[in-house]
């Protein structure tokens, strides 16, 4: 038994802790597409389930995307950073128990956080919606896995740390500060005023920047040199492109206050580091691409990869489409349109979901020993694909539509503005039909590898804790 | 990178500089703001007997507040007038002014909102809308909106057949029979209260009202307008003219804005808006005006021998929020000014249409063929 190669052993030490994260990712990705498809139902029929006091299309939008960040966001992150600091520590996982009853604890404070907005326990504070009570919790387990993980980077093996090292730390540690500034603000000191809403919008829009993309950023470091069997490109530039997005995103992000009742200077600080992450955005680029595009043939050809080029071409379209937005003029006429969507979707799904795909296809067959059949991996590439481009596309054009034409004073609201809408709507609510369907199938089939007999694995798995 | 502790020094560093100035340098920046006068004396101190601004908002309307975050009605509106360079806000009349920070020191829980699927609501409060307005758009919003994408909250009401106290009229009922009326609860109470809370209608040191295009066609049409109610009619009449007047020219809350279609000086426009100087509808029977100003008008409609097809929703702003008074007051205006001469209006007399107009629905508007057919 011991005489397996060392990548085995450490993929059977993190077998555990990997399945159970990231089944329950996949719940919470159905969770949440559920709610997205409610939500858009609501805009393009108004009377949908209106009579139902706990689907308001308010909670319906905040459940979304509580449950998509923290549920799907959350587990994700905690079983790919696990798995990546396993590998290139070369280490095995220890304390499964602790991180699967912090990841349990984690799970059961999201989903009463999820019942407590629909039950209109709301805070109305973007990606703080979830009512207070499960804070500590949250809190808690998080840092319980924190501690596991920075247990497992310390036995590595080598001294030497790479970029997918520094990414995904830096993403698990940022966390937890960035939670105790927002709840020190919101909740034991609260700040008066409109510093609520900068702290809001600076730990919020913080959360995607340090949080989800620095782990999409770190498995795409990770996972293109190890398919394609070569090294990163100008990788000497990986830790220029790290420290910009350090030093610059918690800068940039507060330019979305833009005209509002805030001092001058905190949005106008906000645009000009914005203009200023094009140098993160290119590295990163520069990186990713120039390697993958030295072997187009293999990429495509590789299922996972593909997944993950598509998440970095969408990162580095979408990062360039934001610093344009961030310019005040532009910002004149898209600042609280439904680009806030585009922007919302393009991060977490065209980016550092599709990015989690390539990785869970990438590991789960080294892990389990199983492969999800190649006709449902390749109905979910083309689904998403296809499903988060018609996604985004809808949003730009219409929130480009609904910003021109609310800029026209002579206009009436809701039956010129956003009468003109409704199409995007539309395309929107098939878009996010097609969504639900391509994560059926994703989720469905990871199950299916993770439990191909429910009784037996977990006789299995009883047996794997006694050991 | 080597040393996990340096590391996450150095990852904390960049993040606690931005901390730094988002958050600590933000707050004591600003973070004691507290209400003051609407302008300062000369040496900056608040005068002795000034009133203070933003004032507080009543218990109802914090708990009302609870109401709307709940619901999460801050997922499509937002709560701030942005300044005049970054947005169209004061344009379309969202507010007179930009909001400043100090709007927002004495509200607990701030709902600035970052989307507008829905309209600003930062002075909701100030335009006008009757708290029955609010709560048959709470309950409906397409029975009175008939585009709007708002979801219904009939879970705020109890329907009932008859009328209780504090009970509204549905907004739904099709006709007299079957009449419907809806009884607020507690929740829409403190909801309505706390939007009719949202104003920023004084002036801070900081921000002056925005002079208004609106303010300057107001100014101008002063100067072209023939004004002084003739001599000769009887005191109650010249005043009734007077306010009349007043209805047709306001273009804000409690205004009819009739001049903006039909001109100030009662000529509409051609090929679009009938004249009303020297109309024979004007001119005729009362009862056809008075429908009209309840519940508009649409579709084609032949004035002097020219046909015009446009739409007059009810007037006023909200639209159909005229009284009764007000309705009579602006007929017997238009019916007396620019040289039209015929008999006065009385709120009586509105009032009696309004009772025969009972069950229509608010926004169901006549068209001008219905109006011409013998009552029956």
């Amino acid at each position: 038994m011991n005489q397996d190669s060392p990548d085995k052993q450490i993929d059977r030490s993190a077998k555990f802790v990997f399945c159970f994260f990231i089944s329950s990712a996949g719940l919470w990705l159905l969770a949440a597409a559920f709610f997205a498809y409610l939500s858009v139902a609501k805009l393009t029929d108004p009377f949908f389930l209106s009579t139902c006091e706990f689907l308001t299309y308010g909670k319906v939008k905040a459940a979304q995307v509580n449950a998509f960040v923290y549920g799907w966001g959350g587990n994700a992150i905690f079983a790919v950073s696990l798995w990546i600091l396993a590998r290139l520590a070369q280490a095995e996982v220890r304390g499964s128990i602790f991180l699967i009853v912090a990841g349990v604890i984690w799970n059961l404070a999201i989903t009463f956080g999820v019942l407590g907005i629909l039950d209109g326990h709301m805070s109305g504070h973007e990606m703080l919606e979830m009512p207070t009570e499960v804070w500590p919790a949250m809190l808690v387990s998080y840092l319980v896995i924190l501690f596991f993980s920075l247990v497992l980077h310390r036995s590595r093996s080598t001294r030497e740390t790479i970029a997918p090292q520094w990414f995904v730390l830096a993403a698990l540690l940022w966390f937890p500060a960035l939670f105790l500034i927002a709840w020190n603000g919101m909740e034991l000191d609260v700040a008066r005023g409109t510093l609520q809403t900068v702290l809001s919008m600076w730990y919020g829009q913080n959360l995607i920047w340090l949080w989800l993309t620095p782990v999409a950023l770190g498995a795409a470091y990770y996972l293109i040199p190890a398919i394609l069997g070569r090294t990163i490109d100008k990788y000497y530039l990986a830790i220029f492109g790290f420290w910009c997005i350090a030093a610059l995103a918690p800068w940039s992000v507060v330019h979305h206050l833009e005209g509002g009742p805030f001092p001058m200077w905190i949005p106008a600080i906000g645009t000009v580091m914005s203009i200023a992450m094009v140098f993160p955005i290119a590295v990163a680029s520069t990186n990713f691409h120039s390697t993958a595009f030295s072997d187009l043939s293999k990429v495509w050809s590789s299922l996972p990869l593909r997944f993950v080029i598509f998440g970095t071409l969408s990162y580095t379209v979408s990062s360039y489409i934001g610093v344009v937005f961030s310019l005040p003029d532009v910002a004149k006429i898209t600042q609280f349109t439904i680009i806030n969507e585009f922007h919302f979707n393009q991060r977490v799904y065209g980016f550092f979901s599709m990015i989690i795909f390539g990785v869970v296809y990438h590991a789960l067959p080294k892990i389990t020993g199983r492969e999800i059949p190649l006709v449902a991996k390749s109905f979910h590439f083309w689904t998403s694909t296809a499903g988060v481009l018609l996604l985004l596309l809808s949003y730009l054009i219409g929130g480009l539509t609904h910003g021109v034409l609310a800029g026209q004073p002579a206009l009436p609201w809701a039956s010129s503005v956003i009468d003109s809408l409704q199409p995007y709507f539309l395309i929107t609510k098939f878009a996010f039909v097609l969504l639900g369907f391509s994560q059926l199938v994703f989720v469905l089939n990871l199950w299916k590898v993770i439990f191909p007999n429910p009784f037996a694995c977990c006789r299995s798995m009883v047996k794997e804790v006694d050991a | 990178m080597n040393n996990l502790g340096k590391f996450t020094i150095g990852i904390f560093l960049t993040l606690g500089v931005a901390w730094l100035a988002f958050v600590v340098g933000a707050r004591s920046q600003y973070g004691d703001l507290s209400p003051t006068s609407q302008s300062l004396e000369e040496d900056g101190s608040v005068p002795a007997d000034a009133d203070l601004f933003p004032k507080g908002f009543s218990g109802l309307a914090k708990q009302g507040a609870e109401e709307y975050a709940s619901l999460g009605c801050v997922s499509c509106h937002t709560q701030q007038v942005r300044r005049v360079e970054a947005g169209f806000d004061v344009e379309r009349g969202w507010g007179k002014r930009p909001s400043a920070p100090r709007d927002y020191v004495l509200q607990d829980h701030l709902l600035l909102g970052n989307s507008r699927i829905g309209p600003d609501l930062a002075n909701i409060g100030m335009r006008g809308y009757s708290d029955e307005w609010l709560h048959q758009h709470l309950f409906q919003p397409q029975s009175l909106v008939p585009a709007s994408i708002c979801p219904p909250s009939p879970f705020l009401y109890q329907s009932s057949d008859e009328p209780g106290e504090r009970s509204i009229r549905s907004p739904v009922s099709s006709d007299e029979a079957s009449l419907q009326f809806l009884r607020p609860s507690l929740r829409a109470v403190r909801l309505v209260a706390y939007l009719q809370a949202l104003r920023q209608d004084y002036e801070l040191p900081e921000v002056a009202f925005v002079e208004s295009k609106e303010k300057e066609s107001d100014a101008s049409s002063e100067t072209v307008e023939e004004t002084a109610p003739d001599a000769s009619f009887p005191d109650w009449l010249s005043l009734q003219i007077e306010q009349g007047k007043e209805v047709y020219m306001k273009a804000a809350a409690g205004g009819g804005m009739c001049f903006t279609c039909h001109q100030v000086n009662g000529s509409g426009l051609e090929g679009q808006f009938p004249p009303l100087a020297g109309s024979d509808w004007v001119l005729g029977d009362k009862s056809r005006l008075i429908k009209i100003m309840i519940h508009g008008l649409m579709g084609e409609i032949e004035v002097n021998g020219v046909k015009y097809n446009n739409v007059m929703a009810p007037p006023g702003i909200p639209p159909g929020s005229l009284s009764d008074d007000e309705i009579a007051n602006v007929l017997t205006y238009v019916r007396n000014a620019w040289g039209n001469s015929a008999s006065a209006v009385s709120s009586d007399e509105v009032a009696a249409v309004r009772l025969s107009l009972k069950g229509r629905a608010p926004m169901q508007m006549f068209t001008s063929s219905e109006l011409t057919q013998p009552a029956q």
